[in-house]
């Protein structure tokens, strides 16, 4: 992934393992609100989102030693957020989660939750339609059409390939048509389509 | 062309979209698109997913989960800090010294190792909030020594909430502090403004005037959640001229990070922290503490690092 603040993110690392006390709190800050919308956007669930990135967060503290720069540091951070995500999702996996699937909880989902600042907006509905997803499918889609990270860069931080990273955008995508379809008008004018329309960037 | 393949599936153009169809078959899709409108408006229904899904603006972090997570790095901050202090110590500390630390005998600077040298092998595996305990329960030395100070000790024993095990646990940090105390004159509002003090001095701060109920169980991690909250941010007032003689005399010239009025274990109090040299100290001071009377409800040690206003 381009990213300009790979190498000030990768000297902050070094300096945590190397004893640092400030140093991870000031990478963990600069990239926290990108981290919080994956695990938001994963999870469905602001509650569960804390504990993951905190979980996360922890994780990473502890385990910055094990980076070998094979990725830029931010998909590190992100692959450990989206884990952790992902692991709370299979715990919970028990219940009649509603992150699973659930077609029928869709309209009720829609009626009930709950800001009434943002009811009009446009992110109600993608929040409650993204409910709709598998986790990986839904993992996938966030991090390629929400957040804008390329294929490749998806594919390391889901742990998979470009292809598998490729199919899951394209079903999610396919199947939340139906759900969004409505709202395209609504869209804010001037808007240009996200990158690559005609394909994902590899 | 109309009619060479039948409409496309929904799935079937977003693979295609996605770059996962392509030679002959993605050849007859782009062929297919290219005269027939009711599959070319499904192209752009889906393509108006992606567009949307983009529209959405991240959500930014809400500030409680991000001090929930400053409070969380603090602690694991402080927790390597003790590891690394715990392998210093427990190299040159026999562990039976460590194990009688815990007990009354290792009271006073002539212990020179601090409680628990061993302790520190323990709090490895307590995980997140065991350094945050132990911070507290060394911060509490504090309150003993304090109490010490007192003179009129007996007055305040109904305050006494550090309770009798946190004297077994001098901190060789904040016991510094309380001995400075110990060893000053009665002091006047006036005497916070030494010349070497930076910053915030206790002769010009202002009171942030706060509802918060501090609790002696988690005190080390409410204050950092205070510290994080900028002063300019907050309503204050001018602190009456009791709490001004207080805060002299508790910080006693070092900078001031924040005083607040607050509540703690549910009556009122004042919360004062101060840049200690390499930890912050934090005072609960019952609304009877002025320059002459250091009534200290409880107190704790953070990691300096703390940002604070």
């Amino acid at each position: 992934m381009p990213d300009e603040a790979a190498p000030a993110d990768y000297e902050l690392l070094r300096r945590h393992v190397a004893g640092d006390a400030d140093a991870f709190g000031e990478l963990f800050r600069r990239h926290r609100d990108r981290l919080w919308a994956v695990a938001l956007r994963t999870l469905c669930d602001p509650d569960e989102a804390a504990d993951a990135l905190q979980d996360a967060m922890v994780s990473a503290f502890r385990r910055a030693g094990d980076f070998r720069g094979e990725s830029a540091v931010t998909t590190w951070l992100h692959r450990i957020v989206v884990n952790a995500s992902l692991d709370r999702l299979r715990r919970r996996a028990a219940r009649p989660a509603l992150s699973t699937g659930d077609e029928q909880a869709f309209e009720a989902l829609v009626a009930q939750d709950g800001d009434p600042a943002r009811t009009s907006d446009t992110r109600l509905d993608v929040d409650a339609a993204l409910r709709l997803l598998p986790p990986q499918q839904r993992a996938a889609l966030v991090l390629v059409d929400m957040l804008g990270f390329s294929v490749a860069d998806t594919a390391a931080i889901l742990d998979t390939s470009p292809g598998t990273v490729k199919s899951r955008c394209a079903r999610a995508r396919a199947r939340l048509l139906p759900h969004l379809a409505h709202l395209q008008g609504n869209r804010s004018p001037g808007r240009s389509v996200s990158p690559a329309q005609g394909g994902d960037t590899a | 062309m109309r009619g060479q393949m039948t409409h496309l599936d929904t799935d079937v153009l977003a693979e295609f979209r996605a770059g996962l169809i392509t030679g002959r078959r993605g050849g007859r899709i782009t062929a297919h698109l290219g005269g027939c409108e009711r599959c070319t408006a499904l192209d752009e229904q889906l393509a108006g997913v992606r567009s949307l899904l983009a529209s959405v603006p991240a959500p930014a972090m809400p500030d409680s989960v991000a001090q929930r997570l400053e409070v969380v790095l603090a602690a694991e901050v402080a927790q390597r800090n003790a590891a690394g202090q715990a392998a210093v110590r427990g190299a040159a500390a026999p562990a039976d010294q460590a194990e009688r630390a815990g007990g009354d005998g290792a009271r006073g600077p002539s212990a020179s190792r601090r409680p628990g040298g061993n302790r520190g092998f323990r709090l490895l595996a307590l995980r997140v909030l065991a350094p945050v305990a132990a911070v507290v329960v060394l911060g509490a030395g504090v309150y003993g020594l304090s109490h010490l100070n007192l003179g009129s000790s007996s007055s305040s024993a109904a305050s006494s909430t550090a309770g009798g095990a946190a004297r077994s646990a001098p901190s060789a940090v904040a016991g510094a502090r309380s001995a400075e105390h110990a060893n000053a004159p009665a002091a006047g509002p006036s005497r916070g403004t030494t010349p070497q003090s930076r910053g915030i001095t206790p002769a010009s701060f202002s009171l942030v005037t706060g509802q918060r109920n501090l609790t002696q169980a988690g005190l080390a991690q409410q204050v950092r959640a205070e510290l994080l909250v900028p002063v300019s941010a907050r309503s204050t007032k001018t602190p009456p001229r009791k709490l001004r003689g207080c805060v002299a005399r508790l910080a006693d010239g070092h900078v001031l990070k924040l005083v607040e009025s607050v509540r703690f274990e549910g009556r009122p109090a004042t919360l004062i922290v101060a840049r200690t040299g390499a930890r912050d100290t934090a005072w609960i001071a019952a609304p009877d503490c002025s320059d002459t009377y250091s009534h200290v409800l409880a107190t704790t040690t953070l990691p300096s690092g703390i940002s604070g206003p």
